[in-house]
């Protein structure tokens, strides 16, 4: 083997080509001018991208709630309120198969539901179940303290109804997504809804919140809704109302209570009622808030109006004397009274009800234009636009459709139909000297002016005559309010069954009091009392009474009646109250 | 290094170190805040509920019922009412 030295091996001797030196230095150099111009995209053009990965992991976006607003009565007492609850969430992926048996024991057990229930909900095939909703904040912390894997809570609000069923029909009630679905929570939906705002905040490792950053929408909370109803009033018209069912066994029943001078609603009852608290009875047919939405035919409740006409025109005056008879021949089908009479005045006409003489002042001195404007100025045939869903304003036919014997018998309140807040609202015409009043369930205590559809005059010789009904000879003597004097109608009308009257009737008994200066309008339907009388003057009045009496003295109204009274002079309270209530007439020294 | 540099380096860490605390102060500040507002939703929530059971005892319904069978009351009438009227 030839020696080689070192320093001469032949390799070294070998010159690499220059471009592969080159090559090398290029590759080099693109590499860096990509990293160069990566960073440069990072940095610049493309930074919206990483700013919003990192803004995802620190940031967080939060919802603020807001509330629904309360309902609240005249007085500022809370009919409906919103009190914070939670829903009990199961997210099925992460809750573990095997929990402890206890621990599944004590959940069902603060859910009030069936262990094998909950097991079966925890075994769905879905990400996320709702195991219960509108939980207590109690019972919801309790829950939490289990500390189970994969139960969580959310917030929501659940509603309250301290009135239960006596204020059912007027406030409704809301659904578990806290929305309005009946009654003025429906109806006012807008006003009362809150609206959730949302933040963006900062938040550190842990999760907590270490920094505003931008809110986002501001929570709107749901604007408070006052009525025109007292809670109070409302309280006993139910129960007069509900006793009064009860009593006569009949259907249902229903009473309005209106302020004359305002025109607020004061009271609407309705029953059968329903626990607005309890969802288990929140459908079928207690929802229904006859007052606004039944339309029945106003019967004897309708003469008033009729006769009003006449006076008002001037062919008759309440003495007017008129042969009634026994039966009055209008179509095929002769119109009779309950008792025959002989002669009536147009005064004893209403104080006796009589078919016979409204249908002969009807027939004999009113056109049936005349009938029909006066019926659709007073409210009939249009429903009130008082913001109740489903309010209905009955039918009146056009004039020109009506025969001869429809003229005599819409006279005395067949053959049209209305609901009960209509006819109480068209009695305010009397209760207001000729002027029928806008109503409205808002609170607002300002007297109101009124549209006039009457002369003052023929409206307060029919306010006489409406107390004669409830005077000795009248057809409602159980109308009569102890310290009050009250007038009023009574109405039985023959209930349409098909297309023919059947064998049930509804009672009525619509008036005002007291009659010196009237207050207040109350109206009262008893539908289908049975057994024993189903005449409005016996089923209808006594209830009219208790709502009045008790209405008028929660109102504060000074008694126009006999009362026993005291005469004071220069009185101071302790003097008063030391005074000898026996004598009934007490001189004190100041 | 001249005093200038050296005055301006000191104020520079002031302003540094003064940053860092403000920052800090802001925080704390800021939790305090979020806390002040949970416990003012807390209490306001409290009040709603206070309210709630306050109308609940107070509702016609209770206080019939209380009257007449707790405290044996009757409800008034005029008949046994006397009406103090003041002289002329």
């Amino acid at each position: 083997m030839r020696p080689v030295g070192f320093s001469t091996s032949p390799n070294l001797v070998l010159r690499l080509p220059m471009w592969r030196s080159r090559l090398m230095l290029f590759l080099l150099f693109f590499v860096f001018m990509m990293l160069l111009l990566r960073a440069f995209w990072i940095q610049g053009p493309g930074n919206a991208f990483y700013e919003a990965k990192g803004v995802r992991g620190t940031q967080r976006e939060l919802e603020l709630p807001a509330s629904r607003g309360k309902i609240l009565d005249r007085n500022g007492q809370v009919i409906a309120t919103s009190l914070e609850a939670k829903s009990v969430i199961a997210y099925n992926d992460t809750v573990p198969d095997d929990l402890a048996a206890d621990k599944v024991q004590k959940l069902a057990s603060l859910l009030q539901i069936s262990e094998s229930e909950l097991r079966k909900k925890l075994k769905e095939d879905r990400k996320q179940i709702f195991l219960k909703r509108q939980v207590e904040p109690a019972v919801a912390q309790q829950i939490k303290q289990l500390e189970i894997p994969g139960i969580g809570l959310n917030n929501e609000y659940r509603r309250f109804y301290p009135e239960g069923e006596a204020m059912a029909h007027v406030v409704g009630f809301t659904n578990v997504e806290d929305r309005g679905q009946e009654g003025m929570e429906l109806s006012r939906e807008k006003e009362l809804a809150g609206h959730p705002g949302q933040r963006r905040v900062v938040v550190d490792r842990l999760g907590r919140v270490v920094e505003d950053v931008a809110i986002l929408q501001l929570p709107q909370n749901g604007k408070d809704l006052n009525l025109s109803i007292d809670s109070k009033i409302q309280f006993l018209a139910y129960n007069a109302v509900k006793d009064a069912v009860e009593k006569h066994h009949a259907k249902a029943g229903g009473a309005v209570v209106l302020d004359t001078q305002t025109g607020e609603i004061l009271a609407l009852a309705n029953y059968p009622s329903y626990n607005p608290n309890d969802r288990k009875y929140l459908s079928g047919e207690q929802l229904r808030n006859r007052v606004m939405t039944d339309t029945f035919e106003p019967g004897s409740t309708m003469k008033p109006f009729t006769i009003a006409i006449a006076l008002e025109k001037g062919v008759v005056k309440p003495d007017t004397n008129m042969v009634i008879g026994a039966k009055y021949l209008v179509g095929p089908k002769p119109i009779t009274d309950t008792h025959p009479y002989g002669n009536l005045t147009i005064a004893q006409i209403i104080q006796k009800s009589s078919n016979i003489g409204t249908a002969k002042i009807a027939m004999n001195n009113l056109s049936s234009e005349e009938m029909w404007d006066f019926y659709t100025a007073v409210g009939f045939g249009q429903a009130p636009k008082i913001g109740f869903p489903g309010a209905v304003g009955g039918t009146v036919h056009p004039f020109k459709k009506w025969m001869p014997t429809d003229q005599a018998r819409i006279a005395f309140g067949y053959g049209i139909s209305g609901s009960l807040f209509q006819v109480a609202r068209a009695y305010t015409v009397f209760a207001r000297d000729g002027e029928l009043v806008p109503l409205t369930i808002e609170r607002s205590p300002e007297a109101k002016q009124g549209t006039r559809v009457l002369s003052a005059k023929t409206a307060i010789e029919m306010r006489s005559m409406l107390e004669s009904v409830t005077e000795p000879g009248g057809t409602a003597v159980k109308a009569q309010a102890e310290g009050y004097r009250v007038g009023g109608k009574t109405g039985t009308a023959h209930k349409l069954v098909g297309k023919g009257y059947g064998n049930s009737y509804r009672a009525y008994f619509a008036g005002l009091a007291p009659i010196s200066a009237p207050r207040i309008v109350v109206a009262v339907m008893i539908d289908e009392p049975t057994g024993g009388s189903h005449y409005g003057g016996d089923v209808a009045a006594p209830v009219f009474s208790t709502i009045v009496g008790e209405t008028l003295r929660t109102l504060n109204v000074v008694p126009d009646n006999k009362v026993k009274e005291m005469v004071l002079q220069d009185k101071s309270p302790e003097e008063i109250r030391t005074a000898n209530v026996q004598t009934q007439q007490v001189v004190l020294k100041r | 290094m001249n005093r200038a540099t050296l005055t301006l380096l000191a104020l520079l860490l002031l302003c540094a170190l003064s940053l860092v605390a403000a920052q800090q102060r802001a925080r704390k500040l800021f939790i305090a805040q979020e806390r002040a507002q949970i416990e003012e939703r807390r209490l306001n929530q409290d009040w709603l509920r206070l309210e709630y059971e306050q109308r609940n005892l107070s509702k016609s319904a209770r206080i019939r019922d209380v009257a007449r069978n707790q405290l044996r009351m009757s409800p008034i009438s005029p008949e046994r009412t006397l009406y103090l009227k003041e002289a002329k």
